[in-house]
């Protein structure tokens, strides 16, 4: 695996930190689609946004009042205005931005423990949850503001780590403690688990799409990143579920030897395609691809590695949607930082 | 020369009968292994008998609790002409057929396992869809639909 032989000390700069959490841990954090907030959420059961200021971000709203226990992810709706936080109290809370801040508009019950993840679907149509109880539920969204569970899907021998839709169709990627990740798509009214992505040596906890929606890049407690493609020729979004070649996930790069402990997150910026990812070495490290290889057999180098970024383990890592190069990660020690990453001049 | 006929004779004898001694040992361990693999085979047998009728009397039993469920529910819905129930008894239709299509005649179905889950799967589906909560108690002790 080839690395860079330079490195920009100021590829990654600090420009904010919040002790966003105090005393407990900060599990993820989530930009609203125009990139303008920034949700975060936590052992202290709470879930809180962020807004700019000037140079600094300040807390607009505390939605304290939802879960019982720790909330581990959260998720805004393609239109900004709904926020889905997913709580190890088995529940999901689905927030409402009204202008006094958010209320909990619905709770969704049915897994049997913990909820890990929660995503919606690039339509907004759809909400996919994943718990420690081995399954995957697709709950419908209609006009009323009404959710309908349109599938329970049982496809992973262990606990769900994370769920993520792809950027423009609907087809559904889930991490697990099993090793693999799966794929899933509707056929004939019903939801499948088409593809089981085989490769990691252990627990899969974080994945994310490239903006095309061809790539997929998923993180592991093995310490490294694979990138995985379709290898689906034609153009993008013309509809997975009615090809009728099977379109095949195969893994094309394995980044190893970077990460010295676990990596819990992976975030692939929709503007620039720099791959970023939280460890458990408390380090935030980012990866371009260069640019002469091969699509099919791509390299990536990295180009920015702030080590002790946080004091404790980096649980997430997200770009802003809309400010290319901004970043923002949490930590278990319950801060939220936002970062500024310029692209070295070398690559 | 006669003395010593007689002296190899008894030698022989002798080796004979402590071979016989000797042997006991390895012939009665044959013979006992042997015994004893065929009262296992026969206790194996049985003990795989009780535990597979156990394992499918269960799942018999789960997969009747869903099927009694749906049907129930079917039947409920279908007396009432609401275009809102029209999902629920789509979802219902799917799970009496895959209820149906479950080849309960045959446990080596390679299967098996996975169209359980899927089945299970449906069932959450359909309580959530009834707003049900699928751990409802019948008795006052245990939960019914810990199978």
């Amino acid at each position: 695996m080839a690395r860079p032989s330079i490195k920009d000390p100021l590829a990654l700069t600090l420009s904010c930190r919040l002790a966003a959490h105090p005393d407990s841990r900060c599990w993820f954090v989530a930009w609203s689609p125009s990139g303008a907030l920034l949700a975060s959420c936590g052992g202290d059961r709470s879930v809180r946004v962020w807004g700019r200021q000037g140079e600094n971000w300040v807390c607009q709203a505390v939605l304290g009042e939802g879960h019982q226990r720790t909330v581990r992810k959260v998720a805004w709706s393609l239109c900004g205005s709904y926020l889905a936080s997913a709580s190890f109290d088995a529940t999901t809370c689905i927030w409402k931005k009204t202008p006094d801040g958010f209320e909990c508009v619905t709770t969704l019950e049915g897994h049997e423990n913990e909820v890990k993840s929660v995503a919606w679907s690039p339509s907004g149509s759809l909400l996919a949850t994943c718990s420690r109880d081995k399954s995957v539920w697709i709950w419908e969204v209609d006009e009323e503001d009404e959710y309908e569970c349109v599938s329970v899907l049982n496809s992973h021998t262990q606990d769900v780590k994370h769920v993520v839709w792809h950027p423009s169709q609907e087809l559904l990627a889930s991490a697990s403690y099993d090793d693999t990740v799966k794929l899933y798509r509707e056929e004939e009214d019903d939801w499948v688990c088409f593809t089981t992505l085989e490769g990691h040596e252990s627990t899969v906890w974080g994945l994310a799409f490239d903006g095309a929606g061809r790539r997929l890049a998923s993180c592991s407690d093995d310490r490294t990143v694979r990138i995985w493609s379709s290898d689906e020729q034609g153009e993008p979004g013309t509809g997975v579920a009615c090809s009728s070649t099977e379109p095949s996930w195969k893994c094309i790069c394995t980044l190893s030897g970077y990460h010295t402990r676990t990596i819990y997150d992976v975030a692939w910026c929709r503007l620039t395609g720099a791959v970023a990812t939280a460890c458990g070495d408390d380090a935030i490290r980012v990866f371009e691809e260069e640019p002469l290889a091969e699509p099919q057999h791509p390299t990536f180098a990295l180009t920015a590695h702030m080590s002790r970024a946080h004091a404790q383990d980096v649980n997430c890592v997200a770009w802003n949607p809309a400010e290319p190069g901004l970043l923002a990660s949490c930590s278990d020690d319950g801060e939220v930082a936002f970062w500024r990453y310029q692209r070295p001049e070398c690559c | 020369m006669h003395r010593a006929a007689c002296a190899m004779a008894a030698a022989d004898s002798k080796t004979d009968l402590f071979d016989g001694i000797l042997m006991a040992e390895e012939r009665f361990h044959g013979e006992g292994y042997q015994d004893g693999y065929a009262e296992g085979n026969r206790i194996g047998v049985t003990e795989g008998r009780i535990y597979g009728s156990l394992h499918g009397a269960r799942i018999g039993s789960e997969i009747g609790c869903y099927l009694g469920f749906a049907l129930t529910w079917q039947c409920l819905l279908h007396k009432c002409t609401n275009e809102k129930h029209s999902k629920k008894l789509k979802a219902l239709e799917s799970l009496i057929g895959m209820i149906q299509k479950f080849p309960y005649e045959d446990p080596t179905y390679d299967k098996l396992q996975e169209d359980l889950e899927k089945i299970r799967g449906k069932f959450k589906q359909v309580s959530s869809m009834l707003n049900i909560q699928p751990d409802f108690r019948i008795g006052l002790e245990r939960s019914v639909l810990t199978f």
